[in-house]
C-alpha cells in the first residue's frame, strides 16, 4: 500500500478510537496525577464520536474525514486539550483539500501542519510537558523515513520516548503548570495519548487493511 | 480533610446531561434547555439588545446556570466537568443569544475557555456570523502578579461582572459599550480563595490532588490549581487576616471606597463557618473605612465538594451600584 484511500483513512480513525478506549483507564490514572483524572474518558469519547460522525458522511474525501475528526475532537473533548488536539486535525484538513488518495508526502504535510498548529494554539514547545513532547519527535521520525511502513513504526517509537521524557519535566503550559515541581515524576497524559494514537496507526498499518476488506461504501477510483 | 469519593450519581458519562435536565425542570419558569447543552432564558430578551453568552465547564454549580435569566446572561453553554465546551456548542450558543444587536461572548480566563472561544470566533468569521466579540474575565490575584492582571484566572468574583453586565445589556447599548462595561466591572474586581481539602472527579472517581489533614492552601484556583503554596491551617480570623489585606492592596482599595463583597463557599464549608469568617471581613473593612454596599454569602461558584472559600470584592461607583441594584431573575441570583 503506497497511498491511503478515504475508506482506509476512515478505518484508521476507527482503529484509533478502539485503541484509545482500551487505554482509557490508564490515561485517566495518568491525568489524575496532574489534572482532573478524566483525560482518557474525554479523548476516547472524542474519537468514538469522530468514528460515528465519519460513518454518517456520504462519500467523504480525505479532507472531509480529517475535518469531521477535528470537529468531533473539539466538541466532544472540550477544554484546552480538545481545542489543541482538534487543531491538529483542523490544520491537517486544510492540506488534504483536493487530495483523493493520501501519499507519504501528503501525510508528511498533514502531520507537519498539524504539529505547527498545535504549537501555535497551545504556545508550547518541546520540554513544556505537553503533547508536543511526543508529537514533534513522532512527526520528525515519520518524515525521516522513506515509506509509510517503517515511518509509522519509527514515529511510534519516537512518540513513546517523547511521552516518557515528560516524566521528569515541570509543566510550563496547561493546567499542570500550576502544580510546578509537584508534576515531576508523572508522565503527561496528552503526550501519552499521542503515543497511543501512533501505536494504533502502526498496528492498523501492519494489519494491511485494503479497501476491499472495509465496509465503507466507496467507489474505487 | 479527604475528598468525598462516593457520589450520588447514576452513570458517570451522563452526569452533565442529567444535571441539566434536573435544573431546567426545577426552574422551567426561568430557563429552558436547548440543543442538549445550552441553558437559555425561558423568555428571550427583546430584539435589538446585545446578547450575552457565557461558556464554561461544569462542576461549579450554581455557576453559571443560576445566572441565566432576565437582567443576567442569555445563554450558558455547558461543558463537561472542569472542561470548557468546544467551539461547536459555543457557536450554537451565540446563535441562540443573537437578538440582532450583536453577541458578547464572556470568557472566564482559563486556557481551555480562551482557546475554544478563539476557535468559535474564527468559525463565526468563516461562516459569516457577524457582530460577535469576546471579553476575557479574570479576578484571581494569586494566579499572576500585579501588573500582569490579564494573565490571571477567572474565579468567583465574576459573579459581579455577570450581574452588572446583564443589567447593562437590558438597556439600549451596543456591543462595544457592553464590552467596555464588562472590562470596567472586571478591572474593579479582585478575589482570593483558600482551600482545606481536595475534591474527587465524579467522572473518574479520582481525587483531583492530595491535601494533607491540617494543611491549607491560599490562592487555590477554581479547579484546584496551585496558588501561593501550602501552609498549616489557621483559625478563621487568622485566615481572613492573611487573605483580605492581599486583596485590598492589590487593586488597591482606599479608605472611602464602596465595595460589594462576596464570600463564596467552594463546596462544603458550612454557613456557620462562612458567617464567622464574614464577621472578621466586615470588621476589617470597617476599620479600613471601606463601605460595604451589599454582601453575599453562599455557594455561588463551587469546585465540587472542596472545603474552602473565596473572598471577592468589587469597587463600585454610582453606575456599577445602579447596575448591581437593578432587577434580576436567575435561579440563583434574584434582585427585585
Amino acid at each position: 500500500m503506497t497511498t491511503i484511500a478515504p475508506a482506509q483513512l476512515a478505518d484508521m480513525i476507527g482503529s484509533i478510537a478502539r485503541r484509545i478506549l482500551s487505554e482509557r483507564d490508564r490515561l485517566n490514572r495518568l491525568d489524575a496525577a496532574l489534572g482532573d483524572g478524566d483525560h482518557g474518558t474525554s479523548v476516547s469519547a472524542a474519537f468514538a464520536a469522530a468514528a460515528t460522525d465519519i460513518a454518517e458522511l456520504k462519500q467523504p474525501s480525505a479532507g472531509d474525514i480529517w475535518l469531521a475528526t477535528a470537529k468531533a475532537v473539539m466538541n466532544r473533548m472540550g477544554g484546552a486539550s480538545g481545542a489543541i488536539f482538534g487543531t491538529f486535525f483542523l490544520k491537517g484538513a486544510g492540506h488534504l483539500r483536493g487530495i483523493e488518495r493520501v501519499g507519504k508526502s501528503d501525510m508528511e504535510a498533514v502531520l507537519q501542519a498539524g504539529l505547527q498548529g498545535v504549537k501555535a494554539r497551545g504556545k508550547a514547545e518541546v520540554g513544556d510537558k505537553t503533547m508536543v513532547d511526543a508529537l514533534e519527535p513522532a512527526v520528525t521520525a515519520f518524515c525521516g523515513a522513506d515509506e509509510f511502513a517503517g515511518a509509522w513504526t519509527r514515529a511510534t517509537e519516537a512518540a513513546r520516548e517523547g511521552a516518557e521524557s515528560t516524566r521528569e519535566l515541570v509543566a510550563r503550559r496547561g493546567r499542570a503548570k500550576y502544580l510546578s515541581e509537584r508534576a515531576i515524576g508523572h508522565v503527561d497524559p496528552g503526550a501519552s495519548s499521542i503515543a497511543v494514537i501512533f501505536e494504533a496507526v502502526d498496528d492498523w498499518w501492519g494489519a494491511n487493511p485494503t479497501p476491499s476488506t472495509l465496509q465503507f461504501e466507496e467507489a474505487e477510483h | 480533610m479527604s475528598a468525598r469519593k462516593q457520589k450520588l450519581i447514576n452513570k458517570p458519562e451522563a452526569i452533565v446531561d442529567e444535571m441539566l435536565a434536573g435544573f431546567c425542570a426545577a426552574y422551567h419558569d426561568i430557563v429552558r434547555l436547548e440543543r442538549e447543552r445550552l441553558v437559555v432564558r425561558a423568555e428571550p430578551k427583546a430584539p435589538g439588545k446585545v446578547g450575552l453568552v457565557m461558556g464554561g465547564g461544569s462542576g461549579h454549580e450554581p455557576a453559571m446556570l443560576g445566572w441565566v435569566g432576565e437582567g443576567l446572561l442569555d445563554v450558558n453553554v455547558v461543558g463537561e466537568v472542569f472542561s470548557a465546551p468546544g467551539p461547536g456548542p459555543i457557536i450554537e450558543g451565540i446563535r441562540a443569544a443573537d437578538r440582532g444587536a450583536g453577541v458578547l461572548l464572556c470568557v472566564s480566563h482559563h486556557e481551555g475557555d480562551r482557546l475554544n472561544a478563539e476557535l468559535a470566533l474564527e468559525f463565526c468569521e468563516m461562516e459569516g456570523i457577524e457582530n460577535v466579540d469576546m471579553v476575557i474575565l479574570y479576578d484571581d490575584i494569586s494566579s499572576a502578579p500585579k501588573g500582569s492582571e490579564s494573565e490571571r484566572r477567572g474565579t468567583a468574583g465574576l459573579f459581579f461582572v455577570w450581574k452588572m453586565l446583564g443589567a447593562y445589556c437590558e438597556g439600549a447599548v451596543d456591543l462595544a459599550a457592553a464590552k467596555a462595561l464588562a472590562e470596567k466591572a472586571r478591572d474593579n474586581t479582585r478575589s482570593l480563595a483558600m482551600s482545606l481539602s481536595s475534591c474527587a472527579s465524579p467522572v473518574s472517581g479520582e481525587v483531583m490532588f492530595e491535601m494533607a489533614e491540617g494543611e491549607m492552601e491560599i490562592g487555590m484556583g477554581l479547579h484546584g490549581e496551585v496558588g501561593r503554596g501550602r501552609q498549616k491551617a489557621l483559625s478563621a480570623d487568622d485566615t481572613i487576616d492573611l487573605m483580605l489585606p492581599q486583596i485590598l492592596d492589590d487593586l488597591p482599595f482606599h479608605a472611602g471606597d464602596e465595595a460589594l463583597v462576596l464570600l463564596n463557599n467552594s463546596g462544603s464549608l458550612t454557613l456557620m463557618e462562612l458567617f464567622i469568617l464574614y464577621r472578621r471581613v466586615e470588621k476589617m473593612l470597617r476599620e479600613a473605612d471601606i463601605k460595604v454596599h451589599k454582601s453575599w454569602i453562599g455557594a455561588y461558584a463551587t469546585t465540587l465538594e472542596t472545603a474552602g472559600f473565596a473572598i471577592s470584592l468589587c469597587r463600585v461607583d454610582d453606575q456599577l451600584k445602579d447596575l448591581w441594584d437593578a432587577p434580576a431573575n436567575g435561579a440563583y441570583m434574584k434582585q427585585v
